[in-house]
């Protein structure tokens, strides 16, 4: 379709990425200098009709909504998508912008690269000045205020999009204009823009959606009709696809787990957890309560945990920190519980709308006292799917809480899968050991009392749910016997400490705590990460394949209990560990566990890492130990 | 439920360790004869309780419990009440735990209105830590940590209730244990939130809200004219009356509790054992 472009490395930009994205030995004992050398900036070579594609304007303008009607079409097209909009924003706030990139192969990440913009202002031309390259398009309405600066390289399309929008019925319809016109451009089929419009609109009435088709159209015609056709032809299959992002997929397999309650309190980016749920897990015969504040969101699910229901809550970094007290309540009282962290970037309130992962070290040890805990990191939007299934089953089994660690980059990310992907059949709800009034005998004391913290040499006692006859027994956060009564009996103290640590080791040793390998087993070069960066790795080491710069990829789900990775990182040259934090809390994680120094590939500025960057600096990484050898 | 349950049923067979004369032991006493009269059985009722000297009350009843931390027994009441409305909740707690460092959830529980009963031991005085100020102290009342008195006016439970837009709001005494049963009981039978401040006396740190202030002082609303499903009257009663009072201040006949209003009424614990029915509908709106 077209070549590679070349770009100027040293754009103040890019220079501004370097130093954030920066592979650095342990610690500081080294000078980051002395292993990161500068070369030429990595650029991913283009997948089969891959289009990247952004609209850009400022906030209020419609641009999410905008992208995702657009990210719909493609999608019904039998098109691969994947969306982001977590823009950097390099001059200053209230600029926003979506972008989509798509293939008819299976896409995982954004490049550095535009093809098709829609700038509703010159800002959003500026803002992306580095993307755009010879053969780029951008969209733009020469009718407004603003007269629009466009490189000389850049193909310029000026639409009249606010009076063709008003044309067709309003100029509310000025970026459905501005889509039929990039329909026109890339010549995509606009009946399937009508499909999306529909979906969007449907709900509204049909003259709504007749006036958007309209809109459309007449974009489409326009760039036609002033400009001809242009070198761009959109393939499109007949696949089906379904498009969601990863807060969407945690709450449809929260429904799918059996999750019936719902507490939390809004906020970004995990809000999407609860808007989901909300008039779905009804049908169902669920409840979603907005609390008055995080610690109610929490005590409300650990209440309908102790009354047998499946129960979660789904916040972000603040949420977890106002949260930290009851979980260790929830642990010492060996209650069930779900906890979706959906991370930003931090501390305090940091920077709500842009990526991290943080609270890694958080979710490890937070509060106070030692508190037994499982934590699982969905590494795509289809995992968030799955994980959050295998996160209820594994807080049942194991009575613990679990807190299911996704972040920014996937709550916000539509991306395509075959529907097969989220196979409800395959479903299986394990509860763990719950007495019934049958069985409840086993478990009473001489004195027939039920003992819930009866000291069970896998370490997991059962359960009795209220309203089970002869079951009734107190749970608390004292420290307790096994009757659930306080105690500062040294014995008792130190039995019931080590049957809850025991139930985390009986996981440990029970489960599967695999990790996902991609990439050449056999590699000098050991790429190790955690959470949503797999799919801008596994894309960076597949373009690096290519130029014969082997590696070797593990994406890990587990982080307590997690795989044990002593051999791999022994059998590797040089381990990379790849995360969005300052101080590579996972990579320090490892070092803990196979007692060997990593190096670390680190970002936090905000954005989430695109392919390209990952690519230049696994390649850097690999090419510094050449040297050193 | 067994219709032969005795109040004994709901006590534990762990002593209590108040200190001896505590007004703990007879609001425990009301709250545990108020169950068994209403039919509850220990195995269906569920208690909630906070942290403090009144927390402790979950240990010494007999029944589904759970002592949680410092404040937060509200929301767990709501929790347990809404995955499994068959249960009769009750939620326990101090002063302490309700008006100061747990007043933001009173105020949305009484807004709520989830089908529970609250009942706050109110001894004015922070016991567990030994004597200082809580949020119902009197602005002149001196402790180690408020050696002027907290000069502040205290918290008016029954007043925060109502502006919250509470259905039930009572008071009692727990050394009348025949009002004070009866006023319980009628807070777990009201359809909604059954507020219930009780005056519960600590004999070693406070010398000043004492069984002989409030039998002394204490007028009974049954023996007055005040009627408690009349809203002005139960508004005149909360804002202007010049005693402490004790009995049902307000109660709304029409309340409709939470979980009716949005037509929840099964067991959030009963689940099939793998995705349930038409979950596939769910992958079907991805499309």
């Amino acid at each position: 379709m077209r070549t590679a472009r070349t770009v100027d490395p040293w754009h103040p930009s890019r220079i501004l990425e370097k130093s954030s994205v920066t592979p650095t030995p342990h610690g500081d004992c080294i000078p980051r200098s002395e292993v990161f050398s500068p070369a030429d900036r990595y650029v991913l070579p283009p997948m089969a009709e891959d289009l990247n594609w952004a609209i850009g304007g400022e906030a209020g303008d419609g641009i999410d909504s905008t992208g995702k009607i657009f990210a719909q079409a493609q999608s019904r097209a039998g098109r691969h998508v994947f969306t982001s909009k977590d823009f950097a924003s390099r001059i200053r706030g209230g600029y926003t912008a979506y972008k989509i990139r798509s293939s008819t192969e299976r896409v995982q990440s954004v490049v550095d690269r535009l093809d098709v913009l829609v700038a509703l202002t010159q800002r959003t031309i500026d803002e992306n000045l580095d993307e755009l390259h010879e053969e780029s398009i951008v969209v733009y309405d020469g009718e407004r205020s603003w007269e629009a600066e466009i490189p000389d390289d850049v193909t310029g399309v000026d639409v009249p999009l606010k009076s063709l929008a008003e044309d067709a019925g309003g100029a509310i319809m000025r970026n459905v204009v501005a889509l039929g016109a990039v329909c026109a451009i890339v010549d995509f089929p606009v009946e399937k823009l009508d499909e999306a419009l529909e979906k969007r609109f449907g709900d509204k009435g049909e003259k709504i959606v007749e006036n958007n088709e309209q809109a459309a159209r007449m974009g489409a015609e326009y760039v036609q009709e002033e400009y001809g056709g242009f070198d761009y032809t959109l393939e499109t299959t007949d696949s089906d696809y379904v498009l969601l992002n990863g807060d969407e997929a945690i709450g449809m397999g929260a429904i799918a787990a059996g999750c019936r309650f719902y507490a939390g309190y809004p906020i970004t980016p995990a809000t999407d957890v609860m808007e989901y749920l909300t008039g779905r897990i009804e049908r169902f015969g669920g409840h979603v309560v907005q609390a008055e504040d995080e610690l109610s969101a929490v005590n409300m699910a650990l209440g309908a945990a102790r009354a047998g229901a499946r129960a979660m809550t789904a916040t972000s970094g603040p949420g977890i920190d106002l949260m930290s007290e009851t979980f260790g309540l929830v642990a010492t009282s060996e209650t069930p519980l779900v906890i979706a962290d959906v991370m930003r970037a931090g501390p305090s309130t940091g920077m709500p709308t842009k990526q991290e992962q943080g609270d890694l070290n958080m979710l490890l040890y937070g509060g106070h006292g030692e508190v037994p805990r499982m934590v699982v990191a969905p590494t795509t939007v289809a995992e968030c799917f799955q994980k959050t299934i295998e996160a209820f089953n594994l807080a049942e089994r194991y009575q613990t809480p679990v807190y299911l660690v996704s972040d920014l980059s996937l709550a916000v990310t539509e991306q395509t899968f075959a529907p097969e992907t989220f196979d409800m059949d395959a479903v299986d709800v394990d509860r763990g050991k719950v007495v019934d009034e049958e069985t409840i005998d086993e478990y009473l004391d001489e004195q027939e009392r039920f003992q819930p913290h009866y000291d069970a040499a896998d370490g997991v006692s059962p359960r009795a749910l209220p309203g089970t006859a002869g079951g009734a027994h107190m749970s608390t956060g004292l420290e307790h016997d096994e009757l659930g009564r306080r105690t500062e009996d040294t014995d008792e103290r130190i039995r019931q400490v080590e049957k809850r640590q025991r139930k985390v080791e009986t996981a440990r040793r029970e489960e599967e705590w695999d990790y996902r390998e991609f990439g050449d087993p056999d590699a000098d070069t050991l790429v190790i990460s955690w959470g949503s960066n797999e799919g801008a790795i596994v894309e960076a080491i597949d373009a690096l394949a290519e130029d014969d710069v082997a590696v070797r990829f593990l994406s890990v789900p587990y982080l307590l209990p997690r795989p044990d990775l002593s051999d791999e990182i022994a059998a590797a040259e040089r381990t990379l560990v790849v995360e969005c934090n300052s101080k590579g809390q996972f990579a320090d994680l490892l070092e803990h566990d196979v007692l060997e120094r990593v190096d670390r590939v680190r970002k936090f500025d905000g954005v989430r890492f695109t392919a390209d960057e990952l690519a230049e600096a696994i390649r850097d990484a690999a090419a510094a130990e050449e040297v050193a050898a | 439920m067994s219709s032969d349950v005795r109040f004994t049923d709901f006590k534990s067979d762990k002593q209590p360790t108040w200190c001896p004369g505590c007004g703990d032991f007879g609001t425990m006493n009301g709250m545990m004869k108020a169950l068994a009269n209403t039919g509850a059985d220990p195995d269906n009722t569920f208690l909630v309780a906070g942290i403090g000297c009144s927390g402790k009350i979950g240990t010494y009843m007999h029944s589904y419990a759970l002592h949680g931390v410092h404040g937060r027994a509200l929301p767990v009441g709501a929790g347990v009440k809404i995955a499994n409305p068959d249960l009769e909740v009750m939620v326990a707690g101090g002063d302490g735990d309700g008006y100061s460092i747990g007043a933001g959830h009173f105020v949305h529980a009484a807004r709520r209105n989830v089908d529970m009963t609250y009942v706050v031991m109110d001894n004015r005085i922070y016991g567990l830590t030994k004597g200082q100020a809580s949020p119902t102290s009197r602005e002149d009342f001196e402790t180690a940590t408020t050696p002027e008195g907290p000069k502040q006016p205290p918290v008016d439970p029954l007043a925060l209730a109502h502006a919250a837009g509470a259905t039930f709001i009572a008071q009692s005494f727990s050394s009348d244990a025949q009002r004070h049963t009866e006023i319980v009981q009628a807070a777990i039978e009201h359809d909604g939130f059954g507020f219930v401040n009780v005056f519960s006396p600590c004999v070693t740190f406070n010398d000043v809200d004492t069984y002989d202030y409030f039998r002394d002082s204490l007028v009974d609303l049954q023996e007055t004219d005040h009627d408690p499903t009349d809203e002005d009257d139960a508004k005149a009663q909360i804002v202007d009356a010049e005693t402490e009072q004790q009995g049902v201040v307000y109660r709304d006949p029409n309340s409709v509790p939470y979980s009716e209003l949005r037509g929840l009424d099964s067991n959030m614990a009963e689940i099939p054992d793998g995705a349930p029915e038409d979950a596939t509908d769910l992958v079907r709106e991805f499309y």
